[in-house]
């Protein structure tokens, strides 16, 4: 696999304001890229440069080995799918689909039988069929996703850029679409690059996951070392599933706001000292229980806990003030009670704690 | 109706009335409207209709019926040239109203990005009504005039060696005059429907390859249709009821119907006048209802 499309030290700003700050990203050919980013973070700005809505201030985009910055947008060959869709509201969706087929200025399809024919093929792979002549404004969220995904994909573009495209439909139909993007971009063979804001959506759709942060790429890899390895507190904080504490790394032990924390796992470079421990990875013992000696332990008082079916969610307060999650995966087991402002020992072992320093 | 039936089959028998006679009594919100549009609008049109057929003779009108009055009105050049008169006079300023007004609504309501800008200027265009009607067409006088700033001017530049006469006191001057006037009606609408749309749906028509000009043809002029009908049905109602301007501007050299029915009932007659009315309001009518035809209002606002 080649990388389809290349950003290099990318900047813009609005109003002096920097947007991005030095993009620097590769996106493989033929693959699911996911672009996490808190709101802010410059991600939709990042979209709009690649689509070329926006000229980016300084920096090199290469899409298929060519240069592209100062290309207008419709001679990129690259499709963007807005995230509230944006289909032609007079139009129904057969002639939404068939829009740039007829009306793109670089070789369009003049043969109406032919438009006709590419449309209806489009129209079977994202699963319309039937609702050809509807209009684009009497149809379902769901459905107004697939019209958009459809009238980009019909033109064959070589990548397609998608803004929060699940973000405007409500959570059931989100998670069927999630499935749906990525078979047909697998059938299209193209590359997707996903923006969102979501990080369970990041991880589950994307092969490659970007995390973007204040204008920059704070880490590109794929979402299970995402997950298990992020490259610094921030990206840890973006995939809310961390207990950060900030401090600074004395000797073998991790100083931080509430005490000092034994150190035993990976050490990484990051800038910023930083000690992230998983939900997952945190036990709740009474507080009269003795820790192991390869174990971390602290105390905190219980305030509430949320249920979510396969895991429970419990809430402390540490010493300092901080809320401290633990998230229990209950498999088989009934959810335990635990009594509300009563102190409780956290406990996890030193080798599953992130150090950033 | 599916209301009265259930309240019937309720068994609290009292409750029923109460529900049934609910929506008789909304329609009593209608009744000043409606009896102001009775007296002042249905009645005067039917009385026109009826006056149209008095036997009007030089010093008194009887209302004894008659088709004189709309017999004279068919067969003289005068008066069906003053219908042809404003027709051609009221397609010409619809299309230099559109010429005038479509581009400039574009700028304010697609191409101004700042909704604060975009307001400021309509509010800009409207600035003209804040002096009186009459004061703006009289003030086409000093400027279209044979000694007036543009024939000076373009003597001054040496572009014309003659002042162009044809400037005042001719259907262009007419023509002139109710294009500024009415332009404003034209701007109005189709800059709302212009700022309507959806900038990221032309962001997306860009997408797809289009070119601006593919864009304008199949997006932004469809869906800013209703706004030109709009303007449309606001400057022709407005145009084929107009007098003053012609009287002013042309040196009564255009006679509009408007200006045929004050002439008529400056000499008191009133059948005649009448008769003018009522073509008058037939072709307003059949202005109004075929603009409506070109699209659908009540789907598109």
């Amino acid at each position: 696999m080649s990388a389809v499309l290349q950003l290099k030290n990318v900047h813009k700003a609005f109003a002096g304001v920097p947007a991005l700050a030095g993009v620097d990203a590769a996106l493989m050919d033929n693959s699911y890229v996911s672009l996490l980013g808190p709101s802010g973070s410059g991600k939709t700005t990042l979209l709009r440069v690649i689509a070329g809505f926006e000229q980016p201030d300084g920096g090199e985009i290469l899409f298929a080995g060519r240069r592209i910055d100062g290309v207008p947008p419709h001679e990129r060959g690259i499709g963007f799918v807005f995230q509230n869709f944006a289909l032609f509201p007079h139009l129904s969706v057969a002639q939404n689909i068939a829009f740039g087929l007829e009306n793109r200025a670089v070789a369009p399809v003049t043969d109406a039988k032919a438009v006709t024919a590419r449309v209806r093929d489009m129209i079977g792979l994202v699963g319309l069929t039937g609702l050809e002549d509807r209009a684009v404004t009497q149809i379902s969220g769901g459905q107004k996703q697939r019209v958009a995904l459809a009238r980009t994909l019909v033109t064959e573009p070589s990548m397609v850029l998608l803004d929060e495209p699940l973000g405007a439909l409500d959570a059931n139909l989100r998670t069927r679409m999630r499935g749906e993007l990525r078979t047909i971009r697998e059938r299209c063979g193209v590359t997707f690059l996903h923006v969102t804001g979501s990080e369970t959506e990041a991880l589950a759709m994307g092969d490659t996951v970007l995390v973007l942060d204040r204008g920059r790429i704070a880490q590109a890899t794929d979402a299970g070392t995402l997950y298990s390895r992020p490259a610094s507190a921030d990206v840890a904080r973006f995939l809310n599933c961390y207990n950060i504490f900030s401090g600074a790394v004395s000797g073998n032990v991790f100083e931080s706001p509430v005490g000092r924390l034994a150190l035993g796992g990976v050490r990484q470079a990051s800038g910023r000292p930083a000690y992230a421990i998983r939900y997952d990875r945190v036990a709740i013992r009474p507080r009269d229980a003795a820790a192991a000696g390869d174990e971390v332990r602290i105390e905190a008082s219980f305030v509430a806990s949320e249920y979510s079916g396969a895991a429970i969610n419990s809430f402390f307060t540490l010493d300092d003030g901080r809320v401290f999650e633990v998230e229990t995966h209950l498999s088989h087991a009934a959810p335990e009670a635990f009594e509300e402002k009563a102190r409780y020992a956290l406990v996890w072992k030193r080798e599953d704690a992130l150090v950033f320093v | 109706m599916t209301m009265a039936a259930t309240s019937h089959d309720t068994p609290v028998e009292t409750a029923a009335p109460s529900t049934r006679r609910q929506p008789d009594r909304t329609y009593w919100l209608l009744a000043p409207g409606v009896l102001w549009m009775l007296l002042f609008l249905v009645a005067p049109i039917l009385m026109m209709v009826y006056v149209s057929f008095w036997t009007q003779t030089t010093f008194k009108i009887e209302p004894t019926l008659t088709l004189k009055s709309w017999i004279t009105f068919f067969s003289s050049d005068t008066y069906l040239g003053a219908l042809w008169t404003t027709v051609r006079i009221w397609l010409i300023v619809l299309v230099s109203t559109l010429l005038v007004g479509y581009p400039a609504a574009l700028f304010v309501g697609l191409f101004v990005k700042n909704k604060t800008l975009s307001t400021a200027l309509l509010v800009l265009c409207v600035i003209p009504f804040w002096t009186s009607f009459l004061i703006r067409v009289l003030a086409w006088r000093p400027m279209l005039g044979k000694e007036g700033a543009i024939n000076m001017i373009l003597m001054k530049l040496g572009i014309v060696t003659q002042p162009i006469e044809v400037l005042l006191f001719s259907e262009l001057s007419v023509i002139i005059g109710m294009t500024q006037i009415y332009c404003v009606f034209m701007v109005g609408p189709i800059a709302f429907m212009l700022g309507r749309i959806d900038p990221s749906v032309i962001e997306a028509a860009q997408d797809l390859g289009a070119s601006f000009w593919r864009i304008f043809r199949t997006i932004i002029l469809p869906l800013s249709m209703p706004g030109v009908v709009v303007g449309a049905i606001f400057v022709s109602v407005m145009v084929l009821g107009e007098f003053a301007t012609s009287a002013a501007l042309s040196g009564r050299k255009v006679n509009l119907l408007g200006n045929i029915i004050v002439t008529q009932v400056g000499s008191l007659k009133w059948a005649f006048a009448a008769v003018a009315g009522v073509v008058l309001t037939i072709l307003m009518g059949a202005v109004v209802a075929a603009l409506l035809r070109v699209v659908d209002l009540r789907k598109e606002l």
